[in-house]
């Protein structure tokens, strides 16, 4: 009988076991079905604040965390705008001052303990107008108020005053829970625009405040994903649940067939984003590993192609070919930046700047120039950029539709016998010439960048002693140097923040001088007055006219040497359908991928 | 007619110390092709120093990522600049800064090192003792990357955290033996001679310790071009100029491209010094002591 009872409850142990192991087999498919995708930057975010969200690597969680009033669409190139949490586009006053925006009804943040009952309330227009406010408490530290400073109708006054959050500020209404209305100093028609970057993104002001300093790791917004966990590796991310179900126009979106049919978009025609469960973004700097993560399996889904794996990649530049072995198992597509590195000088430098002695100003324009027709692009270009970077003269750079491509390259060719010329022609000689700091943030690339520029110089007769090299132990504190214009030259990169060119117009815009975005301290009455003259005009001929009119005083001053917009390749697995881009439109394009199951 | 080639040997043994040294030394043969290697070496850097060779180091070109011609012996790197060239110039750095730092540590570590054995169990002893203490307590790469990072600025700030590293060896070194000394007879001779304190230790004592002092330079120039190495492939070491610990710096991203001659020279002409120093030392070391020579 005890033999009996012992194997009863020894079978019935065994089959418990059997229906664990079932049920853990059954939880491991659910978890198997679970659709993760696992993108890659190559960079980590300092802070996921809308109001911090000034690096490429925040704004790409930011916009996929909250909402924005307006979006990119994900397929149309050139860039074009969409409403995203608006209704429709702005609705502008004749004289471009007043703007109202109306706001989808019933779009909730996700859930909070800050909310009553801890779940998610509706977003109202009043959210928008506190995110913006936020940016201009001196107490919150953001970056992002230059987007609006001087431009909303009373919001200086506002930060003035003490920024009290219950205050009235004139320009900034919620006229109703769902409408906004924005009064400006004068039209801003880039305002759009910034309505659509991660800086205004639509904050709750009960969980910012229930918060504190912990609201940029612990974001809750209205976005398609929510924030699950965050450390200095890795953003883990879930679908939110409750997103407004807005089934993806294809042909609005700017649907290509040509373009785009190969990499399976057409399958999400009609569903409502977002189309996975998970979304992991991994922040992997060096560059060895994120390829290896990604070459290895599904570590990670999405890379763009590191310097040192171009050779491994491509087969043929032009036009641009990828190896089989590449193509074979990864979806790859490439573009230009939305933006470009350049050479500049701090035009307050008395070496080679301006000073109020107009014979040594007419030497120093001289001798900025002969460095500017010493600098070789063409082989920066090979070097470093694999020759896949578009060389382009001025600071208007491809990417935006002001670009002028007839424009003389004359500013980018390398000219060492009128270098010299030039140089002997104002009487400067290796006695007389200054000493030529290279400010730079240090690292073994930018040092390299260091010694091709000597090399450069060392061809027109620039004496070896004289070029120094100065490093700095991080980017943050060569920028200070630049900003406290320590830096007589400096090697630095522009990305736009929106696509138009007054973007980089106004880094020489004199008033914007350092600390703001102007680093050269380049000052010309005649471009200040045409920047002013544009700066309110919608885009047309005519705005276009004068930015070609600035970009043209900015090469005959040789304030900078200028410039190479960078070609990225993305690859991708091709279990993934997506059409990767990091530029202007940020991280838009996460709450279109989709995973093919397996 | 032949002699016997022990009578020969004991016919032209040397007899002073130094010809002593010199004869055991040579009858090593690792330490004199080391002593040769070295040679090679110094040679190459004084051709440096005069600009016979090495002077187109930092010259850029179009051909990048050469392979190892006739035009560049180890061919290119990614920006044109030819390996060779590099690869000697950098040797020059690494004699100066081994150099430099190796003749400022033993100056340092001898006078603090015979002072404190000459002062033996006096307060100058327990400040010396307790100064070494501490700066052997932190750890050593830490504390050197520590001072070249707070001192960036300074183009000597890396020698600098070196010597501070450095001295405490061979002050603790020069103190045993100088503890040693000045208890023996030509010493007390000295003393009863009436001789002052300071002519005693720097005329009769200190030259007594050359031997070790020679030994423990040695030792410090290889570590210090090691450091120096280890430093500036970090970027805290040499800011102008190339350096080997650079070229291997650079060749991290060479190495994932498949092109591996900055890392093979740099790391090829480290390894052979290193080697080279080490048979030189471990020679002289066997040359110069006093028991083995009896």
């Amino acid at each position: 009988m005890r033999t009996k009872l012992t194997l009863t409850l020894l079978l019935v142990l065994l089959l418990s076991a059997c229906q664990q192991e079932s049920t853990e087999s059954t939880q491991t498919l659910r978890h198997s079905e679970k659709k993760v995708y696992r993108h890659s930057e190559d960079d980590r975010p300092n802070s996921l604040d809308p109001i911090k969200a000034s690096t490429v690597y925040s704004n790409l969680l930011v916009v996929n965390i909250f909402d924005t009033l307006y979006a990119y669409k994900y397929l149309e190139r050139p860039y074009a705008l969409k409403p995203n949490l608006a209704v429709d586009m702005p609705s502008i006053s004749e004289n471009g001052l007043v703007y109202t925006i109306k706001i989808k009804p019933e779009v909730r943040f996700t859930d909070h303990l800050a909310f009553t009952n801890g779940q998610g309330r509706e977003v109202k227009a009043q959210d928008f107008v506190y995110s913006i406010m936020r940016s201009f408490d001196p107490n919150n530290g953001g970056t992002g108020a230059w987007l609006w400073q001087g431009k909303i109708v009373g919001i200086d006054d506002w930060r003035e005053a003490g920024a009290d959050y219950d205050a009235l500020i004139p320009g900034l209404l919620a006229l109703d829970d769902y409408t906004i209305q924005i009064k400006l100093t004068e039209p801003y028609p880039q305002l759009t625009y910034t309505l659509a970057m991660g800086f205004s993104a639509i904050t709750p002001r009960e969980v910012v405040e229930h918060l504190g300093q912990e609201f940029g790791s612990k974001p809750v917004g209205s976005g398609p994903f929510k924030l699950t966990s965050f450390n200095s590796d890795t953003a883990y991310l879930a679908k939110n649940p409750n997103f407004r179900a807005e089934p993806l126009d294809l042909a609005y979106e700017g649907y290509d067939p040509e373009l785009h049919s190969k990499y399976g978009i057409q399958k999400l025609s009609g569903k409502a984003p977002p189309f996975i469960d998970e979304l992991e973004v991994h922040f992997i700097k060096e560059t060895s590993s994120r390829w290896h993560s990604f070459t290895k399996g599904n570590e990670i889904h999405y890379t763009t192609v590191p310097k040192d794996k171009q050779s491994a990649v491509i087969l043929q530049q032009e036009p641009l070919q990828l190896h089989p072995q590449i193509t074979d198992q990864y979806h790859y597509t490439y573009g230009l930046e939305a933006g470009f590195v350049y050479h500049g000088f701090n035009m307050q430098d008395p070496d080679f700047g301006i000073s109020g002695d107009e014979v040594q100003n007419q030497k120093n324009h001289a001798l900025r120039c002969a460095i500017r027709k010493a600098h070789n692009w063409s082989q920066k270009n090979r070097a470093f950029y694999f020759g896949l970077g578009q060389v382009f003269p001025g600071i208007i750079p491809p990417s935006v539709p002001e670009f002028d491509p007839a424009m003389s390259i004359d500013s980018v060719e390398v000219d060492i016998e009128a270098a010299r010329t030039l140089l002997s022609d104002y009487g400067w000689t290796a006695d007389n010439l200054p000493l030529f700091e290279y400010h730079v943030s240090g690292s073994v690339l930018q040092k390299q960048f260091f010694e091709q520029m000597r090399g450069f110089m060392h061809a027109i007769g620039y004496p070896a002693n004289k070029i120094k090299y100065q490093p700095y132990p991080n980017f943050g504190q060569f920028n200070k140097a630049v900003k406290n214009r320590q830096a007589p030259f400096f090697f630095m990169g522009w990305t736009l923040d929106y696509p138009d060119a007054e973007n980089t117009l106004q880094l020489f815009y004199g008033p914007n001088e350092t600390p703001g975005q102007n680093n050269f301290n380049y000052h010309n009455p005649k471009f200040d007055a045409l920047f002013e003259q544009s700066r309110i005009l919608q885009p047309s001929t005519e705005r276009t006219a004068l930015y070609r009119e600035m970009n043209q005083m900015v090469v005959d001053d040789c304030v900078v040497i200028s410039g190479l917009s960078r070609n990225k390749i993305h690859l991708w697995h091709k279990n993934v359908i997506t059409f990767p881009d990091r530029e202007i439109v940020g991280g838009f394009h996460l709450r279109y991928v989709d995973i093919i199951p397996e | 007619m032949t002699q016997p080639l022990y009578i020969t040997g004991i016919a032209q043994s040397p007899q002073s110390p130094s010809s002593r040294a010199w004869y055991r030394f040579k009858t090593d043969r690792w330490g004199m092709i080391g002593l040769f290697v070295v040679s090679i070496y110094f040679v190459l850097t004084l051709g440096v120093w005069f600009g016979l060779w090495g002077t187109n180091w930092s010259q850029t070109s179009h051909a990048f990522h050469q392979p190892a011609s006739v035009t560049h012996w180890f061919g290119t790197n990614a920006i044109g600049q030819d390996i060779a060239n590099r690869g000697i110039y950098a040797t020059k750095v690494a004699f100066e800064v081994g150099l430099l730092v190796a003749i400022c540590a033993t100056l340092l570590g001898t006078l603090t090192g015979s002072l404190a054995g000459f002062k033996h169990n006096t307060w100058i002893d327990s400040v010396i003792l307790w100064v070494m203490g501490v700066l052997d307590s932190i750890p050593f790469y830490l504390f050197v990357a520590a001072i070249a990072y707070a001192m960036s600025e300074w183009i000597f700030a890396m020698h600098l955290a070196m010597i501070l590293v450095f001295w405490t060896e061979t002050a603790r070194i020069v103190r045993a033996e100088v503890m040693r000394l000045k208890h023996m007879e030509f010493v007390e001779s000295a003393q009863a001679l009436g001789q002052r304190q300071a002519l005693i230790l720097f005329k009769h004592i200190i030259p007594n310790t050359n031997h070790l002092l020679i030994i423990q330079a040695t030792i410090t120039f290889v570590a210090a071009i090691k450091t120096e190495v280890i430093l500036s492939f970090l970027g805290l070491g040499v800011k102008e100029g190339i350096s080997w610990g650079l070229m291997i710096a650079e060749s991290t991203n060479d190495i994932q491209a498949g092109y591996f001659n900055n890392f093979l020279v740099a790391s090829g002409l480290l390894f052979i010094l290193v080697i080279a120093f080490n048979f030189f030392a471990d020679a002289l070391q066997d040359a110069l002591d006093p028991k083995l020579q009896h």
